[in-house]
């Protein structure tokens, strides 16, 4: 038995045995904060790229890598991290599930590549029956975003009457070739769906009423996404997404929220209130605790992590699960729709 | 080491962070990504007691270096370099199709390089998938950039590791790759630096592994307020102790200008292990005042 890199051996022996499909950019961050969080044993890794796969030998010593995923069964698996491309989410779920390769699932964001793909995958872990299921949206465990959403249920802001969501990086800015673009999937996919994951977690479900979309660099690609939505409630949100925005060096997801008793700002960054009667308030991530015990890639993908291992040691349900992704995925396909009628 | 610190000007303006905000990195300009006026900057530090410039490789730091090299100097300009850009590799693999395709453009780039040990030692990774041997590449290649850029006048002194790279080393508990970066540092007579956000960890780690801490430059985060010092203030201060061999500098003093000067020279003044401080700045006031009270109050 291999130890993780941080827990006693006696540790090891009641831990979670955990395997990861995908070893791009985000397995190699899940399986780095696995290694490091107690009660989990990292023990095995897919990655269908024959080169990453021989590489991952010799860097992951100790670790069993395959390239099929139906070659993780029968190694006593309690969860496994998906981390492939989107679009390949769905296949790759209902493999785990029909074979009954782990009873616990994460999933990076988003869950599938559209509604009636992450509608099915609900489905087919419900019949399933108990189990953990998550989907990556990390900004939930964003410290600003946290105390953004305590700010909502103390009533601070009173009624709230509106909201304007962003999701903004300057990643395909300049880039003249569609293509790789096209590979992410649009911008509302890949990376609003964090504002809409965000806003729905605030406010509840979202009806998409009208949308637009551009292709900046090129046809055949969704660079560029602005909508309008309404809660259940009745407040209206309006979204902007773009990966071709300028100055943003990093992704930036934010919100702006006006209510009765004043207005509310927030981002990745801080968090700033500013209140009818005068008072004003602004809290940067130094001011809410953003504690990890290992940083990586940001606090918010440890507590993730954490949160999901915790889940699962206490066999308990933890937030977003695939029920609220697929709502997400949801209001998505919505704007695509909408929006397939104007400027694509 | 004594108790006068290292004094380094760092590149974060030049690239648009800041550790507060965004919003803060943009409202600086685009004057700063200029490189004739990022190495005034560079040089009004080092006039004002700076004892040399900490940066990224990448074309906005290279130009710099570029511009400096072309200047009449009294004594070499020390240079810390960190690589790989880890920012600029998280881009190009989102445009290039993954970890595959900026592998691709990495292996393109190399090979135009024409730097011989850095093709030779990819070659060697890929025939016979030795990391290590990858690694080597990657890191030669690096330093040919940075040599071709500074030109004579100026030192390449250390050359460390991207936080990334290290800490996700850490936790896959990646020991190879510690060791194969201090050996191809040493062997280029530059010495071997790892940048962290783990510093605690780091300590541990090493001590773990037995890897000498000798000669090693470890740069991590100290400020008053314990920003981005994980997983505690507390436990970073003690494993300084742990560590009296390595040359340790701090960067995050200011906590992304949440505290001022003043208070954060307060704070690493109390640090005897911690040998050295990077502090980036945005106008020739700030180089002149940041590195004037700096040098005054740490390295007089």
């Amino acid at each position: 038995m291999r130890p993780t890199a941080f827990g006693s051996s006696e540790r090891v022996k009641q831990s979670k045995r955990v395997a990861i499909v995908g070893l791009g950019k985000m397995g190699l961050l899940h399986a780095s904060l696995l290694n490091v969080l107690p009660g989990v044993e990292l023990v095995a890794i897919c990655e269908q790229g024959a080169l990453i796969r021989r590489f991952g030998k010799n860097v992951l010593s100790g670790l069993q890598i395959v390239g099929k995923v139906g070659e993780l069964s029968g190694r006593g698996l309690d969860a496994i991290f998906v981390t492939t491309p989107p679009s390949t989410h769905f296949g790759v779920v209902e493999t785990i599930l029909s074979a009954k390769l782990a009873p616990n699932i994460f999933v990076e964001k988003p869950l599938a590549a559209n509604a009636a793909e992450s509608e099915e995958l609900c489905r087919l872990v419900e019949k399933q029956g108990p189990g953990t299921n998550m989907v990556g949206y990390n900004r939930r465990f964003a410290v600003t975003f946290g105390k953004a959403r305590e700010v909502l249920d103390e009533g601070t802001l009173g009624d709230v009457h509106s909201f304007q969501a962003h999701a903004y990086s300057s990643d395909f800015l300049g880039v003249r070739s569609s293509s790789k673009a096209r590979a992410r999937g649009s911008v509302l996919r890949d990376l609003g769906c964090h504002a809409v994951d965000l806003a729905m977690w605030f406010f509840g479900e979202l009806r998409v009423e009208a949308a637009e979309a551009d292709a900046v660099p090129g046809k055949g690609s969704v660079d560029s996404v602005s909508f309008r939505a309404v809660t259940g409630d009745g407040l209206a949100g309006g979204f902007k997404a773009s990966w071709c925005m300028e100055n943003y060096r990093l992704p930036e997801i934010g919100l702006t929220v006006n209510g009765s008793k004043g207005m509310m700002r927030v981002n990745d960054d801080d968090l700033e209130l500013n209140l009818k009667d005068g008072d004003e308030h602004r809290w940067h991530r130094h001011d809410l605790k953003d504690d990890a015990a290992f940083f990586l890639g940001g606090t918010d993908y440890f507590r993730e992590d954490e949160a999901f291992v915790r889940a699962l040691t206490s066999g308990s349900e933890v937030e977003p699960g695939f029920r609220s992704a697929a709502m997400v995925d949801q209001v998505v396909d919505q704007v695509e729709e909408k929006a397939s009628g104007h400027g694509r | 080491m004594g108790d006068r610190k290292t004094l380094l000007v760092g590149d974060n303006p030049f690239h648009g962070v800041s550790h507060i905000s965004q919003e803060r990195a943009m409202s600086r300009g685009k004057d700063l990504a200029n490189p004739g006026h990022a190495a005034e900057l560079v040089m009004a530090s080092i006039e004002n007691g700076a004892d040399g410039f900490a940066f990224t490789t990448s074309e906005t730091t290279l130009s710099i270096l570029r511009v400096i090299g072309k200047q009449e100097r009294r004594e070499p300009l020390r240079l810390h370099a960190l690589v790989p850009n880890v920012v600029e590799f998280t881009r190009t693999a989102a445009v290039a199709g993954g970890i595959p395709g900026l592998a691709r453009k990495l292996a393109t780039e190399i090979v135009i390089s024409a730097n011989i040990r850095a093709v030779a030692n990819g070659v060697k990774g890929v025939a016979t998938n030795d990391p290590a041997a990858l690694l080597r590449g990657l890191l030669s290649y690096e330093v040919s950039r940075i040599k071709s850029a500074m030109g004579r006048g100026a030192t390449l002194v250390s050359i460390s590791l991207h936080e990334l790279v290290t800490d996700m080393a850490l936790a896959l508990n990646a020991d190879w790759l510690f060791r194969t970066h201090i050996s191809f540092a040493r062997g280029l007579g530059i010495r071997p630096g790892f940048e962290t956000r783990n510093f605690a960890c780091l300590t541990t780690k090493f001590e773990e592994w037995g890897i000498d801490f000798a000669g090693v430059v470890i740069t991590a985060p100290f400020n008053s307020i314990g920003f981005q010092m994980y997983p505690s203030k507390k436990e970073c201060e003690e494993a300084l102790s742990r560590a009296p061999q390595a040359e340790t500098i701090g960067f995050s003093i200011l906590a992304a200008g949440y505290l001022s000067i003043p208070e954060a020279i307060d704070y690493v003044s109390t640090l005897p292990g911690l040998d050295g401080v990077a502090v980036g700045v945005s106008t020739m006031q700030q180089a002149s005042e940041t590195f004037g009270l700096l040098s005054e109050r740490l390295a007089g």
